[in-house]
């Protein structure tokens, strides 16, 4: 692994003022108010003595602790109805230690490496970073020397990840249009619960509101901006859904799939006959495959030209042909 | 390890976080042994001690001080953590980092070369606990559509072995090839192996859905091979006889500029589409390249580049109406 050398020796105000607020939070039992914050931290009171006035300490402090909060330490306040100057803030120590006695191998940490570095979107990447960091508190140092020979890379193209992906961290209702593959659009109000990307597909699994149950939307058919749905200025949050909740709807999910049977008939020792491995002495060979989404494979298919016949279903057949009939008419 | 330009204020929190932790856990430990450890330069490290011995608070004219980090000691090129009322074990990871990890993880689970790895296994059930969603499986591969070939290959590949083939290129020739396996990239439309090509003497791609009849041979892979640096990442090689083409992109489309990066700045052309211009190898590609977006991707310019996806959906259709397909257009 290369050395960071880029890392700079710099200090930074800001990384100082967090880990100074971290520890204060942490250390406290009772928590403490703004004011004893302002006062009893360093990075604080100097900013105060240099002038700083209190409305921008205050907004400092806003940002701090959402950049705690982003960071994983859960900000508690005891007595979050009092009065603000009286609102005390403590971090508690059992949010904050990973499971106690774990220990990992230096290949589970090659592995979390390799995890790591299959983000391409910078976003993730510095939160999957993060993560390795703390982990090296724990002293081990991955296996380098064996050599794996795989680098994965998770694409995230679609503009609606990132918003969807915080969204669901902090369980904020999300509105979007989305386009169904016969180009009609919708707004769509729904409670994200998960993002899944299945063969190389990214799909929003969620509640959806206006219909009351629960629904798989395929980034790529998001349309518009994804916007946080807001009441009186705020995020309206919601409650995550039980993990039963979320793992029956996988399972519904991969039920459907294994339930949709496509056959096709494919030319020999054409493009399609190595992609599907044929191994076969005849003129043509027929195929059966699952698939989830109808569209998304008569794209797949398309790829393959006339070298594919769909012989059954029908909606397959009808969507392969209607794809190509548009690319011709576009492109007449 | 991905590039990371500089460290900024959230990255460098988290060190210092990291440092009490593994400090905790470690006792003493040497500077040298805690910067490799980290991978940041000595002198780094040495300041973060002081940043750490800085953590305080002042209540009532008195100050406390979370940390002290051992400073004579630290002069003598040794870290010792002598005082610590807060961070007793690792810190834990934020519900993003877990779950980013999770994904990851799930995404190596896919892989044959990880199906029965028990480590990754045990690393993924003690993520799951800080996802917030339990186990579930962030990315998943259909079964039968996993390569067949990965595994032959990367275990080729790891033992430093040459491999034959048969391959269909991108021009829909077919040939049988020697091959020396340098790394296999999994991406979202399937897996390709970059090796060195024993017919080209370079560098390639080479996507394992379009080889069969793979065999591992009993030669070691060769000088040229092992002289071959770091790879890149992207698997667009640039060429003389490239043609420039311009498309207009529907969201529905815009996974075709992460696959070919667009040669200039892509330029939105209103209502959600985007205008980009990508770089063709063989033109006559462009029909299936196109074709497989169903009207989401449009091709502006060339002419010729229209001309051929337009031929390429009408021959698709033609041969789909007709009884049977016809046989005499192979090779």
């Amino acid at each position: 692994m290369a050395k960071r050398t880029e890392w700079q020796p710099n200090r930074s105000e800001k990384s100082e003022r967090l880990f100074q607020l971290a520890s204060a939070l942490l250390f406290t039992n009772r928590g403490l108010t703004k004011q004893e914050l302002f006062f009893g931290i360093a990075a604080y009171s100097e900013a105060l003595a240099q002038g700083t006035d209190e409305d921008s300490l205050n907004r400092m402090f806003e940002r701090d602790k959402s950049d705690l909060r982003s960071s994983g330490l859960l900000i508690d306040t005891p007595n979050a109805g009092a009065d603000s100057d009286e609102i005390r803030y403590s971090i508690k120590s059992e949010v904050f230690q990973w499971p106690t006695n774990i220990e990992l191998s230096a290949h589970q940490l090659q592995l979390l490496n390799l995890a790591a570095q299959a983000w391409s979107h910078a976003s993730i990447a510095s939160d999957v970073n993060h993560g390795l960091m703390r982990l090296r508190a724990l002293g081990v140092a991955p296996a380098e020397n064996e050599l794996i020979g795989l680098a994965p890379r998770i694409k995230t193209h679609e503009p609606s990840f990132i918003p969807l992906n915080r969204a669901l961290d902090e369980n904020i209702e999300v509105r979007f249009e989305y386009r169904r593959p016969d180009g009609t659009v919708s707004t769509r109000h729904v409670q994200p619960w998960v993002l899944r990307s299945i063969d190389g597909q990214w799909l929003l699994m969620c509640w959806d509101l206006g219909r009351r149950e629960v629904r798989n939307f395929l980034l790529k058919r998001i349309v518009s901006k994804v916007t946080f749905v807001k009441e009186n200025e705020n995020e309206v949050l919601f409650e995550a859904p039980e993990v039963t909740r979320v793992e029956a709807a996988i399972q519904d999910l991969r039920e459907f799939t294994a339930s949709q049977i496509a056959v096709l008939r494919i030319k020999r020792d054409s493009r399609a006959w190595f992609h599907y491995q044929i191994d076969s002495q005849e003129a043509f060979a027929e195929v059966e495959l699952q698939y989830m989404d109808v569209h998304l494979l008569a794209e797949e298919l398309r790829d393959f030209g006339a070298d594919i016949k769909v012989l059954r279903p029908k909606p397959l057949i009808e969507a392969v042909t209607a794809g190509f009939e548009k690319v011709a008419s576009a492109h007449a | 390890m991905p590039k990371i330009i500089g460290f900024n204020a959230e990255d460098r929190f988290n060190f210092l976080l990291a440092l009490i932790g593994y400090l905790g856990r470690r006792g003493v430990v040497t500077i040298a042994e805690a910067a490799t450890h980290f991978e940041v330069e000595p002198d780094y490290l040495r300041r973060a001690v002081m940043s750490v011995n800085d953590a305080g608070l002042v209540q009532n004219d008195y100050a406390h001080y979370h940390f002290l980090i051992d400073v004579d000691l630290a002069d003598e090129g040794l870290l010792s953590l002598i005082e610590n009322d807060i961070v007793d074990d690792v810190p834990r990871l934020s519900t993003r980092q877990s779950a980013a990890m999770a994904a990851g993880l799930s995404y190596l689970a896919t892989m044959a070369a990880f199906s029965e790895d028990l480590e990754l296994a045990e690393l993924q059930s003690l993520l799951s606990q800080g996802t917030g969603r339990g186990a579930v499986a962030t990315i998943e591969v259909r079964p039968g559509t996993a390569d067949a070939n990965a595994e032959v290959i990367r275990k080729a590949l790891v033992g430093g072995k040459r491999i034959s083939c048969e391959y269909v290129n991108t021009k829909d020739e077919r040939s049988v090839r020697e091959i020396d396996p340098l790394r296999i990239d999994p991406r979202s439309d399937g897996s390709y192996l970059r090796g060195y090509c024993l017919i080209n003497k370079e560098l390639r791609n080479f996507k394992l859905d379009r080889m069969r009849a793979v065999e591992v041979l009993t030669a070691n892979i060769g000088d040229e091979a092992r002289a071959v640096g770091d790879i890149e990442d992207s698997l667009y090689v640039s060429e003389a006889t490239d043609t420039e083409v311009t498309v207009d992109l529907a969201p529905e489309a815009y996974g075709l500029i992460s696959e070919f990066q667009s040669v200039v700045e892509p330029k939105d052309a209103g209502h959600g589409i985007i205008r980009a211009v990508i770089n063709v190898g063989h033109l006559p590609n462009i029909g299936r390249l196109i074709a497989r977006y169903g009207g989401a991707a449009v091709v502006v310019d060339p002419p010729e580049a229209r001309r051929l996806v337009q031929q390429y959906a009408l021959r698709a259709l033609g041969e789909r109406t007709a009884e049977t397909l016809p046989l005499g257009e192979q090779d």
